[in-house]
């Protein structure tokens, strides 16, 4: 018996996506909050814990008690955590079990969001500078970007397994073309495999669209018991399994290829799932880079070690395969502000309510990713649960 | 904007600071599993132990991987350095560093590539290890 047991997601939401001048990070994240719990069939008054992260952008101490002040709240709870990519809402996700488990809370509101494009404009944002720890042992080389990070691995990936550009723009096109059939996605305008390989160098062999976006935009979702999430009347997600695994901060202390955290976090999550990635019916990525989606559909062993770029190319991470890969389109095309779309996706598709990226009947969702580069992963495995 | 640069009054990192100034690759190595590791640190990542001696490193090794940056990021700190090639190279004692390589020969430029350590002054008080590919 876990404490994830008994745990559901029944609400999401998110706010526009892209520039927003003028919508502070905090704004952005109460605009996500209210309208999650709106969408949750919920009031301001059922909630009773408040857990976010203020992303990177503009690092907040103390954020979840910015949050609460800010939309009135004063719960028992309201607590960050900080795991970097998807592990950051699953750590939420563990944390509102938690409560709920322990007497805490009953409904917990989770909220996410940066000005990530407006920050940077204003001059406010985070500017490298202060080293702690490790980075003092790379940053001073112009390790400053987590894209450079990402370009190591993916450099090496080829080097030991042929892996190509072009399949890594693979998955640039198939990401773009999802977010083409979502209408709050920031970038909808199809693109080809020749676009790809003709967009700038950004870091060897890594090309712009080989990257992540970054957005304004703000993400929240909330948290309950199944219990109480059958008395809302919809269909909810529902948490069969979670998995993490942390192995390094810094790109040089990492594990090679072969024992990055990703498969472990995955066979963790399906093994307290009782399932594997056969039964995703939608999978969800943390693509900061193309690569991060070749590393995860290995990792969740949709393919085998090596294999992930072949994989891609072969189209199997499109609207219409058995198991397609970030549906609204991800960091790649539909946005980035702290990785939280993913996981409101899945909770969408899980509801049917996908819109023309719905995958007809789907059951299994998994969430998958790492933060940090490659540093540490965590895979949510969520299921379909009607009232 | 400056560059980000190291704290060089840390005791536990200060050493490998110092040989650098020398014109040394110096890591530590743990007196009780016996692992040499980088970065320096207070306990031995292996063991946990708390006692190591400082040793002189060959300076040769192998790239395992590098990336050729062409966007400075952040302010255009790197405006007048892009392209510049970040290198994590594993020397022959064992433990993986990131430096930058020194004029890299494109011809050269391939993982396994061998290394060997090269020395640059930043400013008046830190010098930072780097690397340059060996035929």
């Amino acid at each position: 018996m876990s404490v994830l047991d008994g745990i559901a997601i029944v609400g999401v939401a998110e706010t526009e996506i892209g520039k927003l001048p003028g919508r502070s990070a905090i704004q952005l994240q109460a605009e996500a909050a209210v309208a999650a719990v709106a969408d949750a069939g919920l009031a301001k008054a059922d909630i009773d814990a408040v857990f976010s992260f203020s992303g990177y952008s503009q690092s907040m101490m103390l954020h979840a008690a910015r949050v609460a002040e800010y939309l009135g709240l004063r719960p028992e709870l309201a607590v960050v955590a900080d795991v970097g990519g998807p592990g950051t809402h699953h750590a939420a996700l563990l944390n509102a079990a938690a409560a709920i488990d322990a007497g805490m809370a009953t409904a917990a509101l989770c909220a996410y969001g940066e000005n990530g494009i407006s920050i940077r404009r204003s001059g406010r944002g985070r500017a490298p500078g202060t080293l702690t720890g490790g980075e003092d042992f790379e940053a001073p080389y112009g390790q400053i970007a987590m894209i450079t990070g990402y370009a190591l691995f993916a450099q090496r990936h080829m080097h030991l397994y042929g892996t190509t550009s072009e399949q890594l723009g693979a998955v640039a096109v198939a990401s773009r073309h999802h977010a083409s059939l979502n209408d709050n996605a920031h970038k909808r305008d199809p693109i080809t495999l020749a676009d790809h390989q003709a967009s700038p160098m950004v870091s060897t062999p890594l090309r712009r669209l080989d990257c992540s976006l970054i957005s304004d935009a703000g993400g929240a979702f909330v948290v309950t018991s199944v219990d109480r999430a059958r008395s809302l009347g919809r269909p909810f997600a529902r948490v069969l399994g979670y998995g993490a695994a942390a192995t390094h901060h810094i790109s040089s202390q990492a594990p090679d290829l072969d024992s990055l955290g990703g498969p472990t976090a995955a066979a963790r999550a399906f093994g307290r799932a009782g399932l594997s990635a056969a039964a995703a019916d939608a999978v969800y990525i943390h693509d900061a880079c193309t690569f991060s989606v070749v590393a995860g559909v290995e990792a969740l062993g949709l393919c085998g070690p090596g294999e992930g770029g072949p994989y891609a190319a072969s189209g199997a991470l499109g609207l219409g395969s058995a198991h397609p890969v970030n549906l609204h389109g991800g960091m790649l095309s539909h946005g980035h502000a702290g990785g939280v779309f993913h996981l409101l996706d899945a909770v969408r598709q899980l509801q049917g309510a996908a819109g023309r990226r719905q995958v007809d009947g789907a059951e299994v969702a998994v969430v998958h990713g790492n933060g940090g580069v490659f540093s540490a992963f965590s895979t949510m495995v969520l299921a379909r649960e009607d009232p | 904007m400056s560059k980000p640069r190291p704290d060089l009054g840390d005791e536990v990192t200060a050493p490998y600071w110092e040989a650098a100034r020398r014109g040394e690759l110096a890591l530590p190595r743990c007196d009780a599993c016996g692992l040499v590791f980088a970065y320096p640190r207070r306990f031995c990542p292996g063991c946990w132990s708390a006692d190591h001696t400082w040793q002189t490193m060959t300076g040769r090794g192998c790239l395992w991987s590098f990336t050729e940056v062409h966007v400075a990021f952040y302010n255009d700190t790197w405006a007048d350095d892009v392209p510049y090639v970040v290198a994590v190279v594993e020397l022959d004692e064992g433990p993986r560093l990131m430096a930058n390589l020194v004029d890299p020969d494109p011809a050269l430029l391939r993982i396994g590539a061998r290394v060997e350590a090269t020395f640059a002054d930043r400013d008046d008080d830190l010098t930072l290890p780097m690397f340059k590919l060996t035929p």
